[in-house]
């Protein structure tokens, strides 16, 4: 069987992937809290989307409705609720975010339900272009380009500006940034309001490429932490290039037989697990004395 | 010889509480429980009974993960995903042989152990936050297993399935003498309280003393002797073994066991409680557990969606950071204080 | 008896210890300096949490170097540590019990152990009280009972008179003198007070800049001219 049209589905769930993956590493070097949220501000967005496209508003006014959502419930998670755990060990305010997804999850349950079939569909889905033989439709192709161009932008925004260098200070050192006078909690808020962007398009294209479900955008957070754990939670090529392979292996798994297809969701954690355990965890969180 | 310490004392870190001995608190935690468990065997009918049977298993899974958060700092967010290995582990022991009851929850438990202890491990050498991502991987990872290989149901081979119709599927079979679901309950209360008795001697002899060594400083403690990698796994185990025996008691209550009932979210739902009810003493695990069987069994009747759950659990635990006592905690810190006025009284 | 020989130790540019040459050899040493001589990176290296560039540190003929910090205890090496250690979760008692479950020969000579520790220290009477209980004198009543567990042969202190007042130190240093003879083993102590290390240790090695400026009897160093300067010329 050919194993190209997985692959083209690999690229899109891997740009997801990449770009989560790139947004949780940004925040993670910026605060020093991992965001376990980031899926589920995506979900929301997704569902806004959604619900306003089925309520005959023109889609694009819905995506922009979702991503915007999405931003501010982080800048507000960031700026209101985060600061009060400042103080605490990286695992606590880890937890905290996990709490904030599960009460998003309950709500878009709640709301929307579960297990009900729904796709968030995009015009970019009927066109396409064949590349190697592998049909790629313009949504995966978009999502890539997205993917790539958000990351790189970061990059660059981290390398090149003020800012940037702020936040790079942060990462390194917290207590001796606030000394020198570099604006926590103003730079805080920008690495959170950054990670609700990047949710809220990445929830959008996810509740496309894969399915529209609360469990299913929620816990895209968590292939989207396997990647970036295999990027030391701090390189963002590293974050970008684990995402791709993230959703290549869960792609691919598919193509295999169908008991392993079945476990394929589980391919990205074994990947990371794997890793963790080879690898080593380095200098940085994991890291013994 | 220390007289001059008293002479002038510089103010300690806390005043005082009265010291309770280990007898009372054997006594209290009997009684505590006892007392709970009698009220609901008397007062509850099926529904809440077998509610409640089911809050004191995630009771034993909350002391579990209360023991590694609270001992050493460490978050496990796989506990539920332990549970259901124990409790396929009990199943496929019970199908094969048909032991004793009490054999059959020992297998669970040991089990569960086992495989805790695996994958636990790899993540020893990782500490804080790479342990509760490994850990919250795991037990998705779980999910995806259980969902495609399922419990044992007395079919053949290792995974013991029946064909599609289900009509040939064995239950798992209590105990006689407990057969009935009251006396079931009162079973599983009496586990409940020697599995607190078990973690409590934990705590008050070696592995406990080298636990808090451990987590007040690892480097420290290695300096001192500890066998660091040792003391941990020994956590694990029984965090492991506490899951195991919870899920073989489930399967006694069920008589099977269903993947849907472990996804991912209840282990960080046992995470939650344990956070809630306070995860120092052993009343918070109790109260943890109960809490979060309770709250969704109280909203099913109620006829609130269960995902309104979700979001209270969600919210409990953004607010339940702050203090790190818990409900427990609270209540075990105001009865040492008015015992502590009782005894000042009779002196 | 420790002896130290060209011992050197480099943390990126800085070298806390220089081509350090010294000998503990007296039952009560003094270990002084001013602020970041070196004292506690010393400690730190007959520990084994550092790991010196060069240079021999013997205990008692036996090479330190290459055991990790568990051998060199099972060696007979102790210490206490400037940074509070008590554990607020367990009793004095208990505190004391964690290390002797893992020093001590067996239950028997833990049980003994343990229990003459804290009647040295004078703890006997609040052994059931917990950690976050202890005032800071008791505190360091345990650290110093933590030594006292499995036979030790040297017993490093780092500032243990620091933050007690006048009262509770003039108990520390009759403690402390009586610590060699009633457990057989030898004292070195770091701490700022003269008065502490004049009237406890026979002999004192002064550091400054992570070398060796003084070494010998008490008294005569503190007296140095070239000591007197090391403190006085950096206020």
């Amino acid at each position: 069987m050919s194993l190209l049209p997985f692959i083209a589905s690999g690229i899109g769930l891997g740009a997801v992937y990449a770009l989560a993956s790139v947004g949780l590493v940004i925040l993670y070097r910026a605060s020093g809290t991992l965001n376990f949220a980031f899926g589920a501000f995506g979900g929301v967005s997704a569902f806004l989307a959604w619900q306003l496209a089925q309520d005959d508003i023109p889609a694009p006014i819905g995506w922009i409705v979702g991503i915007a959502v999405s931003t501010a419930l982080a800048y507000g998670y960031g700026r209101l609720f985060a600061p009060r755990l400042a103080h605490r060990d990286r695992v606590v305010r880890a937890i905290a975010t996990l709490g904030l997804a599960l009460f998003l999850f309950g709500g878009m349950a709640l709301y929307w339900g579960i297990g009900v079939a729904r796709r968030l569909v995009l015009p970019t889905d009927l066109s396409f272009v064949v590349l190697f033989g592998v049909r790629l439709s313009y949504t995966r192709l978009i999502a890539l380009g997205l993917s790539l161009g958000m990351a790189g932008g970061i990059g660059l925004l981290l390398s090149r500006t003020r800012l940037g260098l702020g936040m790079r200070a942060l990462a390194s050192d917290r207590h001796i940034s606030a000394a020198i006078g570099v604006r926590v909690v103003q730079i805080d808020s920008l690495a959170w309001l950054i990670n609700g962007l990047f949710a809220g398009i990445a929830g959008i294209l996810l509740a496309n490429i894969n399915r529209l479900d609360a469990g299913t955008l929620t816990f895209l957070v968590i292939p989207a932490i396997a990647a970036a754990i295999m990027a030391r939670l701090s390189s963002l090529p590293g974050a970008f290039v684990g995402g791709m392979v993230a959703g290549m292996i869960e792609a691919l798994l598919i193509a295999s037989s169908p008991v392993i297809a079945n476990l394929r969701s589980a391919g990205p954690y074994i990947a990371a697990l794997l890793f963790l355990m080879i690898v080593g965890v380095g200098q940085g969180v994991g890291a013994r004395e | 010889m220390n007289e001059m310490s008293k002479a002038a004392p510089i103010a300690a870190l806390e005043p005082a509480g009265p010291e309770i001995s280990p007898q009372l608190r054997a006594i209290t935690i009997v009684v505590v429980v006892g007392l709970v468990s009698i009220v609901i065997a008397l007062t509850c009918g099926g529904y809440w009974l077998s509610n409640f049977t089911q809050a004191y298993c995630m009771a034993l899974a909350v002391l579990g993960c209360a023991l590694l958060y609270g001992q050493l700092g460490l978050v496990s967010l796989c506990q539920w995903a332990l549970v259901g290995a124990g409790g396929w582990v009990a199943l496929r022991v019970y199908h094969y042989i048909h032991p004793p009851f009490f054999v059959t929850i020992l297998s669970g438990g040991v089990g569960a152990s086992v495989i805790g202890m695996i994958w636990g491990l790899p993540a020893l050498r990782m500490r804080g936050l790479y342990l509760a991502l490994v850990t919250l991987m795991l037990a998705a990872a779980f999910q995806s297993l259980v969902t495609v290989i399922s419990f044992p149901v007395g079919g053949p081979g290792f995974l013991g399935q029946v064909g599609a119709s289900g009509n040939d599927r064995i239950n798992m079979a209590r105990p006689i003498f407990a057969a009935s679901d009251t006396g079931y309950f009162l079973y599983v209360a009496v586990v409940t309280v020697l599995c607190i008795f078990l973690v409590e001697a934990h705590r008050r002899s070696k592995p406990g003393r080298a636990w808090a060594l451990i987590r007040k400083n690892e480097q420290m403690a290695a300096a001192a002797g500890v066998r660091i990698v040792f003391y941990k796994a020994w956590a694990f185990a029984l965090s492991g073994f506490l899951a195991g025996v919870a899920g073989a008691l489930l399967a006694g209550l069920f008589g099977q066991l269903d993947a849907s009932a472990f996804p991912t979210t209840s282990s960080i739902v046992i995470f939650i409680g344990t956070l809630l009810g306070g995860y120092d003493v052993w009343l918070g695990a109790f109260l943890g557990g109960v809490l979060t069987r309770f709250i969704p069994a109280l909203l099913i009747d109620l006829n609130v969606n269960t995902n309104v759950g979700f979001m209270i659990f969600g919210a409990a635990l953004l607010f339940a950071l702050r203090d790190p006592l818990g409900l427990g905690g609270q209540l075990t810190i105001l009865a040492e204080r008015l015992y502590g006025k009782f005894q000042a009284q009779r002196a | 008896m420790i002896k130290i020989d060209a011992l050197t130790v480099r943390f990126g540019g800085i070298k806390p210890l220089d081509a350090l040459e010294a000998q503990f050899t007296a039952p009560i040493c003094g270990l002084i300096g001013p602020n970041g001589a070196g004292k506690t990176t010393l400690l730190n290296v007959l520990s084994g949490f550092v790991t010196p560039l060069e240079g021999t540190i013997l205990l008692d003929e036996a090479s330190l170097l290459k055991l990790s910090p568990r051998r060199r205890v099972n060696l007979g090496l102790r210490r206490t540590f400037q940074q509070e250690l008590v554990v607020d979760e367990l009793t004095a008692v208990e505190n004391i019990q964690a290390i002797a479950d893992h020093v001590s020969a067996d239950y028997a000579s833990a049980r003994r152990e343990v229990a003459s520790a804290l009647d040295f220290v004078g703890l006997s009477s609040r052994r059931n009280v917990l950690g976050r209980h202890l005032n800071l004198y008791d505190r360091r009543m345990v650290e110093i009972a933590k030594t006292l567990i499995g036979r030790p042969k040297v017993i490093l202190m780092d500032e243990p008179g620091a933050g007690l007042n006048e009262a509770e130190t003039e108990q520390l240093r009759r403690l402390l003198m009586e610590i060699p003879s009633t457990f057989d083993t030898q004292l070195v102590l770091i701490d700022h007070d003269a008065d502490l290390i004049a009237s406890v240790c026979v002999e004192t090695l002064v550091l400054d800049f992570g070398k060796r400026l003084a070494m010998g009897p008490t008294r005569a160093v503190l007296d140095d001219p070239v000591v007197r300067h090391a403190y006085l010329g950096r206020e």
